[in-house]
């Protein structure tokens, strides 16, 4: 059962169960693989394969068509001009996927390694922070899935799940308890890392 | 390197005074927009660890952002508000750059 998270001198700890940690990494390691750029021909020269990476165009039609929860991660960075939108998108989009992807697997190799039977997770503040981002992450993407698209909507989801058997039948409120996991989850590391 | 241009007519017209006036033009902003789904503790958390701002502030903004939908959260260049609008989005954050209206 996992404890809240808190700060002790320079690290952040707290506790998951083996099977909650396993439930995270898989989430974040699904986010992760929703971010990955599209292949992409590589020369085998890292250098030259960033260069390429950058000012990438990005055909308006293929962002229209996406999947929501990958438009959710990489939103439009104008709201009415879509010529700004989409310049800013050229020359952003590669560094952020790049940027988030890196996170993401920082925070799943912190949750990894650690025994079996232990349930003692100590984060250093980078690994916390990397954590923490990635599940501001998983969370849009889980409540994509969920069609959240108001605050009303996140209330109405918790209420149904605080009258919800232990193990719902219903698909949704499964899906629901995880985003309400990570909700908790994502707080108290939230909480553990204020500045003060 | 670079040499300057032999001498020309060095008189600006109007097409370069434009130009001139979008690189220091600071009069753009950055707007955080209202989601049901990043939590009001780690907006907060975002809005000091990246601008640097106070407590009281980034509480207040982020307030702001959940009661009104949307909060501007910070001004300048349009180069600078870019770069603002791509920190949010790797912050998670619904964010876009636009002119001061």
């Amino acid at each position: 059962m996992a404890e809240a998270f808190r700060r002790k001198g320079d690290q952040i700890l707290g506790r998951m169960a083996a099977e909650e940690r396993a439930v995270v990494i898989d989430l974040l390691e699904q986010t992760a693989e929703v971010l990955a750029p599209p292949q992409r021909a590589e020369t085998g020269d890292a250098f030259t394969d960033l260069v390429a990476s950058m000012g990438e165009k990005h055909d308006p039609e293929e962002v229209a068509e996406r999947d929501p929860v990958l438009r959710r991660l990489l939103p439009d960075g104008h709201r009415e001009d879509s010529e700004a939108a989409r310049e800013f998108r050229d020359a952003t989009e590669g560094s952020l996927r790049r940027q988030k992807s890196e996170l993401l697997h920082r925070a799943i190799d912190a949750l990894s390694g650690i025994p079996e039977k232990d349930d003692k997770v100590r984060l250093t503040t980078e690994e916390a922070v990397a954590l923490m981002r990635g599940l501001a992450d998983v969370r849009l993407a889980l409540g994509e899935r969920l069609e959240l698209r108001t605050d009303e909507d996140s209330e109405e989801l918790h209420r149904r799940l605080m009258t919800a058997p232990d193990v719902p039948d219903d698909p949704r409120l499964v899906l629901g308890l995880y985003y309400d996991f990570l909700t908790w989850l994502q707080e108290s590391l939230t909480l553990a890392l204020m500045p003060r | 390197m670079s040499v300057a241009p032999p001498d020309q007519d060095l008189s600006l017209d109007e097409s370069t005074d434009v130009e001139a006036t979008n690189l220091t033009d600071s009069g753009w902003v950055t707007i955080v927009w209202n989601d049901p789904v990043n939590l009001m503790s780690y907006v907060s958390w975002v809005f000091q660890t990246y601008f640097g701002y106070s407590r009281e502030k980034a509480e207040q903004l982020m307030l702001q952002v959940h009661q009104d939908g949307k909060a501007v959260v910070s001004h300048g260049t349009r180069e600078r508000m870019e770069t603002d609008t791509a920190a949010m989005h790797s912050y998670s954050l619904w964010a876009t750059f636009s002119r001061d209206a």
